[in-house]
């Protein structure tokens, strides 16, 4: 095991191997997936693919890991801001850096162990957990709110595994037909949502966490989803109660394994 | 060209459970895994296991020279489920040691008689067979445009633990 890696030897002698081979996706390089790419690079993920359309503003630089006041000036795209932050923490690790919407680069997350979504809105979500199922890949997903109470606000977020075969987001309650139905009436009107660096620490650091006790275990309690919600007021970080009503039950959102691959496979495509 | 294979750690637990049960005359049991396909741009496609197919009791012959020996019905029930499915079809059968585990020649050579006759009814699609040992795994593509079978190079597990079989750098 090399130096650099002998502090968490204890997840096993091939952990930095494992993380080594391993591939990731990262969608949406903001507050979120900048704390995530940090964080895993210096765990020693070989791997990366990172998709986020958009660039530096001034307004980022609040929680933006990485990003500096000339990448504000310049509008620096973030996928090169986050891959030059990799590469300055692992120079030999691999990044494949696409500044499109995830739609548009669907194909660079099929190869992926694990996608990571730290996007905005539920139908970003929903369709990409949809797409991790598709090719049998564990989805992990990050968020945060905060909302207002009287003259209070609240902060609060959640962490959550999808993992292909076993209960979804819609199963969890946290993707709901009337969130859905709300985001899209109300598109384009949302304004700028407020995002603050330590709830997306926090978050950002819970799954890599929990995608770290996925690949090398440290631990026996094994389970295949986690529905982590976070309260920024009071400072935890719980299991939610919706996964414990709903543990012993299958997911009834994706039929079994029916959906798989490409829907029109041609051999001379690949 | 590469080849990489997913299975749910549930299904391939279904599979295991169902090959390590005795047969009333036939040494060991095979099955089919219906599969998908994906194609990973640039370099090959990932083989998506959706469902074990066992083969029946009645559809083995008595063979005392292999482990295993299918009837024809067993290759026909498997070729109707490619056809009304829409699916790739990989045998499965498993070795009982630990480690990589491989192909015998007889492996080798009851494979390439019967994998290809999936293509009479999905001529575009890949087939194969893939070989278990008590803890890895093992197994061979057929492309319908590539001259011989493929090893497949990549296999992972899904669930929680994730395994991979992958070359480690």
């Amino acid at each position: 095991m090399k130096e650099r890696y002998k502090r968490q030897s204890f997840l096993g002698p091939e952990s930095d191997k494992i993380f080594g081979s391993c591939i990731a996706g990262l969608v949406g390089l903001g507050g979120g997936g900048s704390h995530l790419a940090q964080q895993l690079a210096h765990l020693g993920l070989g791997n990366f693919r990172l998709l986020d359309p958009d660039v530096v503003e001034e307004s980022n630089l609040n929680r933006l890991v990485g990003a500096t006041p000339e990448d504000a000036a310049k509008n620096s795209l973030k996928c090169d801001v986050t891959k030059r932050l990799i590469n300055k923490i692992n120079p030999r690790t691999r990044v494949e850096a696409v500044a499109k919407k995830w739609q548009e680069s669907h194909q660079l997350l099929r190869g992926c162990d694990v996608i990571f979504g730290c996007v905005d809105t539920y139908r970003d979500r929903y369709e990409l957990e949809i797409t991790a199922r598709r090719y049998l890949i564990p989805y992990i997903d990050i968020g945060m709110d905060v909302h207002s109470i009287g003259d209070e606000f609240s902060v609060s977020g959640q962490v959550i595994l999808s993992m292909p075969g076993a209960l979804c987001m819609r199963c969890l309650g946290f993707l709901r037909d009337e969130l859905l139905a709300k985001e899209a009436e109300d598109y384009g009107a949302a304004g700028d949502r407020p995002q603050v660096i330590w709830a997306n620490g926090v978050l950002a650091s819970t799954a890599v966490g929990v995608f770290t006790q996925l690949l090398t275990p440290w631990h026996a309690g094994h389970s295949p989803t986690v529905y982590l919600e976070y309260d920024g007021n009071l400072g935890t970080v719980k299991s939610s109660s919706r996964l414990e009503h709903m543990k012993a039950k299958k997911c009834r959102h994706f039929s079994g394994l029916k959906d798989l691959g490409d829907p029109f496979w041609a051999p001379d495509e690949s | 060209m590469r080849v990489a294979f997913k299975i749910t750690r549930c299904l391939l637990g279904s599979v295991l459970n169902d090959l390590r049960r005795s047969h009333p005359f036939a040494a060991e049991r095979v099955g089919f895994l219906s599969c998908k396909v994906g194609g990973v741009k640039p370099w090959g496609w990932v083989v998506l296991a959706q469902e074990f197919h066992p083969v029946a009791d009645d559809d083995y012959l008595k063979d005392h020279s292999v482990g295993a020996m299918m009837g024809p019905a067993a290759v026909r029930k498997a070729l109707q489920i490619a056809l009304s499915n829409e699916v790739c079809m990989f045998h499965v059968h498993m070795h009982g040691h630990c480690g990589q585990p491989w192909f015998s020649g007889v492996d080798l050579r009851e494979t390439a008689k019967f994998v290809p006759d999936f293509w009479h009814v999905r001529p575009q699609l890949v087939h194969g067979a893939v070989v278990l040992s008590l803890d890895s795994i093992a197994g061979l593509c057929w492309h319908p445009r590539a001259p011989a079978p493929v090893r497949i190079s990549e296999f992972s597990i899904v669930g929680a633990p994730m395994w991979f079989l992958r070359e480690l750098k």
